[in-house]
């Protein structure tokens, strides 16, 4: 006999939501490339005019430097100082671990706008604000549980005898987590840090009340630009974003299986 | 061996970068909200007051924003369940082949920028945007709805965005069910329905929550959003604290909101844990 496999109805009702959260994907996209400010459909015409705009103006090149650097230096950081601490968690070489954790986690828990304005306040106060280094410090916070939760999945999953084997064969500490434990936790903390880098990539709540009025980021100028006013500039940047964010899921999905660590 | 202090020497550099870049920050915030905000003068020195906590709940517009904010997130909350079942069952259960491409069709938009999916929405639902422009063209609507800068719209945008969590939640609860529970069930005389009611939702259940926590915590959160759909004068909670930091400048008030915030959102996680736990125990 058939057990529960879903119907009809649960498949159209399935795939009307899935239609229902790529809508807006695809009207940005067609923004992006029709000639009227105002979109259409069916669009009155095709152009690329709105890519030229936006990737010849300086405003928006620099605010695409300014999230990448964000990102990848963030990232790096968050991997540094995450790694080296999960790693001490999850072999429970310290008393009171799950304190460490508790407190690695709690910016997820913490509204991203109280975060905001705590920095805010906090980089005010000891002369950050504004700063480059305030700003790095903030996204490393926001991204770094993601660094230490895959990480710590990825050793818990670990059989310790395969590290103790390199010791005993004469192998330093650093080296045995070096050539043993580094390559076999490897998909999962890239996983992770594909993670941290788009958290870092698509902050808002945070990064707002930190920029300064000469450096912003992405993210940022496209939410002042739409309160500006809708303009296809804004669409055309957008889509990049959208074409970029796809193409790295995909080709993670086929390195890591990415899926599995979400 | 593995001494002690060697574990001190891995993990120090995140406690103290934490310490100094989190805790210290959230803890200096804090005295802020027993100052006294005089208009045009600022924070004034030297005195403490519990003011602005008691503004915040005596006031009917704090209170008016407050409700709003719980409201938006029961709704989008219940949105979320009953739009992202279906799609999880569909996905848990359905054909192996369609299983992936569902699966990357969820996790795509939730990887794309808040931002641009905001913007995506504000093309849809403004006064003369696509919604309203279709619905005029067919005739249905003689003048344009009001989609946008009012519940409607936060409630489609936030949905949209916190969509996605719920949806893996599901999947991986309905995939924990074992599937002989069912199948003895139906074995037994039981019809498909009855099997859903009886045993399917019920052992899904701590997954909903979880994933209702998660949304409802998220909404009520957020912040770009509601900023972006709600525009300047449609409010919730997130965006007011927003507000009274860098338009009023009454960091007072301010502070005092977004504790307000946090306690609610730390209440509501502390609570579900609890009931989680207790649900683990008598099973």
């Amino acid at each position: 006999m058939s057990d529960m496999m879903p119907r009809r109805p649960t498949a159209i009702a399935a795939w009307a939501v899935i239609v229902f959260l790529q809508v807006p994907v695809l009207v940005v996209v067609l923004a992006a490339f029709s000639t009227t400010s105002y979109l259409t459909i069916p669009p009155q015409g095709w152009t690329l005019a709105w890519f030229g705009k936006v990737l010849s103006d300086p405003a928006w090149l620099s605010a695409i430097r300014m999230s990448l650097f964000l990102a990848a230096g963030s990232t790096v950081v968050a991997l540094v100082l995450g790694v080296a601490a999960a790693y001490a968690i999850a072999h429970r070489m310290l008393p009171g671990s799950e304190m460490l954790t508790a407190l690695v986690m709690a910016p997820l828990v913490m509204p991203s706008v109280v975060i905001g304005v705590a920095m805010l306040q906090y980089f005010s106060l000891i002369g950050l604000r504004g700063s480059l280094v305030g700003l790095l410090c903030a996204h490393v916070v926001i991204t770094v549980p993601y660094i230490v939760r895959s990480a710590l999945a990825s050793l818990g999953g670990l059989d310790a005898s395969l590290e103790e084997a390199a010791r005993v064969l004469g192998a330093t500490g650093l080296e045995a987590f070096r050539l043993v434990t580094l390559p076999l936790i490897r998909p999962g903390l890239v996983a992770g840090a594909l993670f941290a880098f788009i958290t870092s990539l698509d902050n808002v709540p945070v990064t707002i009340f930190l920029i300064s009025a000469r450096q912003t980021t992405l993210p940022v100028l496209i939410f002042s630009s739409v309160e500006m006013g809708v303009d296809p500039s804004v669409a055309a940047i957008s889509t990049l974003l959208i074409v970029v964010t796809g193409l790295v899921l995909l080709v993670a999905e086929r390195r890591t299986g990415f899926h599995r660590f979400i | 061996m593995r001494p002690a202090r060697h574990g001190m020497a891995l993990a120090a550099p995140l406690a103290l970068f934490l310490a100094a870049f989190f805790v210290m920050p959230v803890l200096l915030t804090l005295p802020t909200s027993f100052r006294e905000y005089v208009p045009g003068m600022g924070i004034t020195a030297g005195s403490w007051t519990l003011g602005n906590y008691r503004e915040i709940l005596a006031d009917s517009y704090y209170r008016e924003v407050m409700w709003r904010t719980l409201g938006l997130g029961a709704a989008v909350t219940l949105a979320c369940v009953l739009l992202g079942y279906p799609l999880a069952f569909m996905i848990a259960r359905g054909p192996a082949r369609w299983r992936m491409p569902m699966m990357m069709l969820v996790i795509f938009p939730m990887m794309l920028n808040l931002v641009v999916r905001s913007f995506g929405w504000i093309a849809l639902l403004a006064n003369r945007g696509l919604v309203n422009n279709l619905l005029m063209d067919l005739g249905l609507i003689a003048a344009p709805l009001k989609l946008m800068f009012n519940l409607t719209g936060l409630m489609i945008g936030l949905t949209h965005i916190y969509l996605p969590f719920m949806v893996l939640m599901l999947v991986a609860a309905i995939q924990n069910i074992p599937r002989d529970v069912e199948v003895a069930a139906m074995t037994l005389g039981s019809s498909r329905l009855h099997v859903f009611t009886a045993i399917t939702l019920p052992l899904t259940a701590p997954g909903m929550l979880a994933g209702s926590i998660l949304v409802f915590v998220l909404t009520i959160s957020a912040l770009v959003t509601p900023r972006m759909l709600g525009g300047p004068t449609f409010k919730v909670m997130a965006t007011l604290i927003y507000d009274e930091y860098m338009q009023t400048l009454d960091w007072p008030t301010g502070s005092a909101l977004a504790f307000v915030l946090s306690g609610l959102a730390i209440a509501i996680i502390w609570a579900s844990s609890r009931l989680t736990r207790r649900w683990a125990g008598t099973a």
